[in-house]
């Protein structure tokens, strides 16, 4: 322990000796006040914050994540080239514990720059609603959407219900000898498919949808507000229209049933909202039922509208935790990303020279945040790719860490999103548990066996 | 682990360097039988390229030998319990270059596992030792070679090792350095430790080894000890003090008249024993001016001025052991004729190589202004010991307790 302990701290010394470590914390301690000053977003409150701490965490992220990468691959390879390591393999240490020792360095390196980089946004988020000239309004809605943490329930689709559907339609078409000679069957299915999936998103005029969430469980805070968010999409081509609309919410089943026995008030609202930007309303939360189940009703106003409505997207939220705690955890989630770069950039100079290193992990960190993109458009080619994708690209991609989507932490700041502890330990689990210490074992194996004075004539 | 009678055995130990395809290009070692013996200085030569590095990188496991086997203290240099009583100094001192003299013992002792209380005390033994005492607190980077060379030697010496393997300890290090390098070895032989002494300095090696072996083209060429391989029993030498005419014609006569060769000439001092006396002789002058001169001077050449100093300490150190009572040693010339004449008496001509400089009143072109410096050799002898875990029963308190043995 002793030995991992030295190596760890002379990594540091190393770490902060970099020209890089030093540009990556002047540029922040400057940029990150600046930022909060110059940034206005869509000039509301809500947007300011939204935009300093997206960007913020986002800047921080990357800078911190070059640092890493710089460090992890620096350390190791030019103890080799200037020799220093002779001096280290040839005490009584293991080899293993150098490596160790190295990544404990950064770690704690990585530790201090993200504490002390995220606390200042932090700081500077908190403090930003005093010096900003915030309506009322303004100030209830980013403490509603912004200084939260929320859970966002998604409408659940019967899936099974919806294959059966498709089954049955392609089964009508092949009887009635209608299906398409240019396409295959698997194009006809996912077609159908398609087009089931629209057909639960779209309110054609005149006429209501209803879309039940199970499970919704707002605190039992009489003043809880749940939050209904959702992006509107027309059928017809055209962009940027307003659309109208009549919301209505709570026990929409009973209501329609009629009678007495109506467990929640039912909030109706009348909102026009412009297309393809995410909307959000609130109703107090009472709309919910005992058993946690929630109705969300949007009808099209035939005499407004004349074109089908598709509601995108549609999400209902409501607070389970604070603000702070979620910040901290985005900042865990930060730091996960942080500690497989470590893992990997020490590994890859077990046997690399540092530019080709520096290369191969910015490669792979460049992959790790298009990751979930490319997965998802692979995905989206449909059913086609199917089998050589399955087991070709996509377990590559797999191997590599996964940064965006679900995994990038401004995305949960800027909408108030709760960061789930079980997703963050699964995260870690697997981004550093499995990944980061697969990488540092086989790293470990490689410098075990390598000669470390070893010259290639 | 197994034993080995042997502190290094090699069994055909060969490596052969690669090219980038992989195939056989230098073959740098070849079938090398080295065995050295426990409490032995071996002196390891060789021209640049003959293979005595790469060997080294083989014991020490930081090369594998393409075919056999390296034996060090019982075992494989990369156990644990093997590499714990090594100490070694690299052909350059690798060293960290923005961490401190101090720090950077004080890592190696970390990785050593030295508890803080030993740590501590040796490393400041050692700073001592090397002459590094004033600049401990100096960034190993801006030291000159042989101020970093001395770091590394201390370096070495830190885990107080049975094996020492020196790769060139010397180089870049001025004669002082040299001279004390050299003093430090033969005293740390005496100690019983094993020496695997790289060098190119032949004198030096001379000097201080009991056994050489000169490599050439990655084949050991020649094995032995100094006294088998340097010996000229064809020749006599003899050496007295100053002798008049009448009784060097008696001399000559008598020879002439066994129909020896005959020449009689007076001995040449030697150019390092010199140059020492002329150094320790101008600080002596320095310090009794009380530094006006001093003052003035640049810092980093100062510097060296003090590293100078201090490692007369280390002569000094050796030296104390003449308040025995020694053997009458007539001067150093003779030690050092005597040390050639009988090289299997290396213990004594360690001693004596130490013994000579108080032998002042014998002749005064030698004489040392030992008197003042007294107290600090004490002290220094102090310092090695402890630094070597001889307890000393005054010293209970920083006597380490970690000693592996």
């Amino acid at each position: 322990m002793n030995s991992i302990w030295a190596i760890a701290r002379n990594t540091m010394a190393q770490a902060l000796r970099m020209k890089i470590a030093g540009v990556v914390v002047v540029l922040l301690l400057i940029l990150l006040p600046m930022m909060s000053m110059i940034m206005i977003g869509d000039g509301t409150l809500l947007g300011k914050l939204q935009t300093f701490s997206s960007y913020g965490l986002s800047l921080v992220g990357i800078l911190l994540c070059i640092l890493t990468i710089a460090i992890s691959t620096f350390t190791l390879s030019d103890e080799m080239k200037r020799r220093q390591i002779f001096l280290v393999v040839t005490k009584p240490v293991r080899r293993w514990q150098i490596l160790v020792g190295k990544f404990l360095g950064i770690v704690i390196v990585d530790v201090v720059l993200l504490g002390l980089f995220s606390g200042l946004i932090f700081g500077l988020t908190m403090f930003m609603p005093r010096f900003v000239a915030a309506s009322p309004e303004d100030a209830v809605k980013a403490g509603d959407e912004f200084f939260t943490a929320r859970v966002g329930l998604k409408v659940s689709t019967d899936e099974q219900a919806l294959q059966e559907r498709v089954k049955q339609r392609y089964e009508k078409l092949k009887e009635e000898r209608r299906l398409p000679d240019t396409m295959t069957q698997i194009e006809v299915l996912s077609e159908l498919m398609r087009e089931e999936r629209l057909g639960e998103k779209s309110v054609e005029a005149g006429r209501v949808r209803k879309w039940t969430f199970k499970n919704v469980y707002p605190a039992s805070d009489p003043n809880a507000m749940i939050f209904v968010r959702y992006k509107l999409d027309t059928s017809n081509a055209v962009s940027d229209v307003t659309v109208y609309g009549l919301w209505a919410v709570g026990d929409l089943t009973a209501y329609e049933q009629g009678g007495g026995s109506l467990t929640t008030p039912i909030y109706n609202l009348q909102k026009d909202s412009a297309t393809r930007a995410v909307q959000e309303f609130a109703i107090p939360a009472d709309a919910v039922t005992k058993d946690g189940i929630l109705e969300v009703g949007f009808l099209n106003n035939p005499n407004l509208n004349e074109m089908t409505v598709i509601v995108q997207d549609l999400e209902v939220l409501y607070k389970v935790g604070t603000f702070t705690g979620n910040f901290w955890r985005a900042t865990l989630l930060i730091l996960i990303r942080l500690l497989f770069l470590a893992a990997l950039g020490i590994t890859l100079t077990t046997w690399l020279s540092f530019p080709v290193a520096v290369l191969g992990c910015l490669a792979i960190f460049s992959a790790g945040i298009v990751n979930g993109f490319i997965m998802e458009s692979i995905d989206g080619l449909g059913a086609g790719i199917g089998i050589l994708y399955t087991f070709t690209i996509k377990p590559f991609l797999l191997l590599l860490p996964q940064f965006d989507g679900d995994f990038n932490p401004a995305s949960y700041i800027v909408s108030g999103r709760m960061i789930q502890w079980l997703f963050l330990l699964r995260t870690a689990a697997i981004t550093v548990g499995l990944k980061g210490l697969i990488l540092l074992g086989f790293g470990i194996y490689i410098f075990h066996r390598r000669e470390v004075a070893k010259s290639v004539v | 682990m197994a034993q080995s009678q042997f502190a290094i055995e090699t069994i055909s130990l060969t490596k052969i360097f690669p090219d980038w395809w992989g195939r056989p290009r230098v073959v740098a070692v070849d079938n090398l039988n080295l065995k050295i013996y426990p409490n032995e200085i071996y002196g390891f030569l060789g021209p640049n390229g003959s293979g005595k590095t790469t060997t080294i990188k083989m014991l020490l496991n930081l090369l594998h030998p393409t075919k056999g086997a390296a034996i060090v203290l019982g075992g494989t240099s990369d156990q644990a319990a093997v590499s714990s009583r090594i100490g070694y100094l690299p052909e350059e001192s690798y060293l960290y270059r923005y961490l401190t003299a101090y720090e950077t013992l004080d890592f190696y002792g970390r990785l050593f596992g030295l508890p803080n209380s030993v740590r501590k005390a040796r490393i400041e033994t050692l700073l001592d030792m090397v002459g590094l005492a004033g600049a401990g607190n100096r960034q190993v980077g801006t030291f000159s070679k042989g101020m970093a060379r001395r770091i590394g030697l201390a370096q070495a010496l830190i885990n107080d090792p049975d094996l020492l393997i020196l790769d060139e300890p010397t180089s870049g290090m001025d004669p002082m350095g040299t001279r004390q390098m050299k003093d430090l070895l033969a005293e740390l032989g005496k100690r019983g430790k094993t020496i695997l002494l790289c060098s190119h300095l032949l004198a030096d090696v001379e000097d201080i080894c009991d056994r050489i072996g000169i490599m050439y083209g990655g084949r050991m060429q020649v094995e032995g000890s100094v006294k088998e391989l340097l010996e000229q029993t064809g020749k006599t030498y003899i050496q007295t003090s100053q002798v008049s005419d009448a009784a060097l014609s008696k001399v000559r006569a008598i020879l002439e008249q066994e129909h020896c060769e005959c020449d009689i000439v007076h001995p040449m001092d030697k150019l390092e024993s010199f140059f020492v006396r002329t150094v320790n002789k101008a600080q002596q002058e320095m310090q009794t001016t009380s530094g006006a001169g001093v003052g003035s001077g640049i810092s980093g050449f100062l510097a060296e001025k003090e590293i100078v100093r201090q490692p007369g300490i280390l002569d000094k150190l050796v030296t104390s052991r003449a308040a025995e009572p020694a053997t009458p040693a007539e001067s150093e010339t003779v030690a050092v004729t005597q040390a050639k004449a009988e090289p299997s008496q290396n213990r004594e001509l360690l001693s004596q190589l130490m013994e000579a400089k108080p032998a002042a009143s014998g002749q005064p072109e030698t004489a040392r202004p030992t008197e003042s410096v007294k107290p600090a050799e004490a002290v220094k002898k102090d310092l090695l010991n402890q630094l070597m875990d001889r307890k000393k029963p005054s010293d209970g308190s920083t006597t380490p307790t970690d000693n592996p043995k």
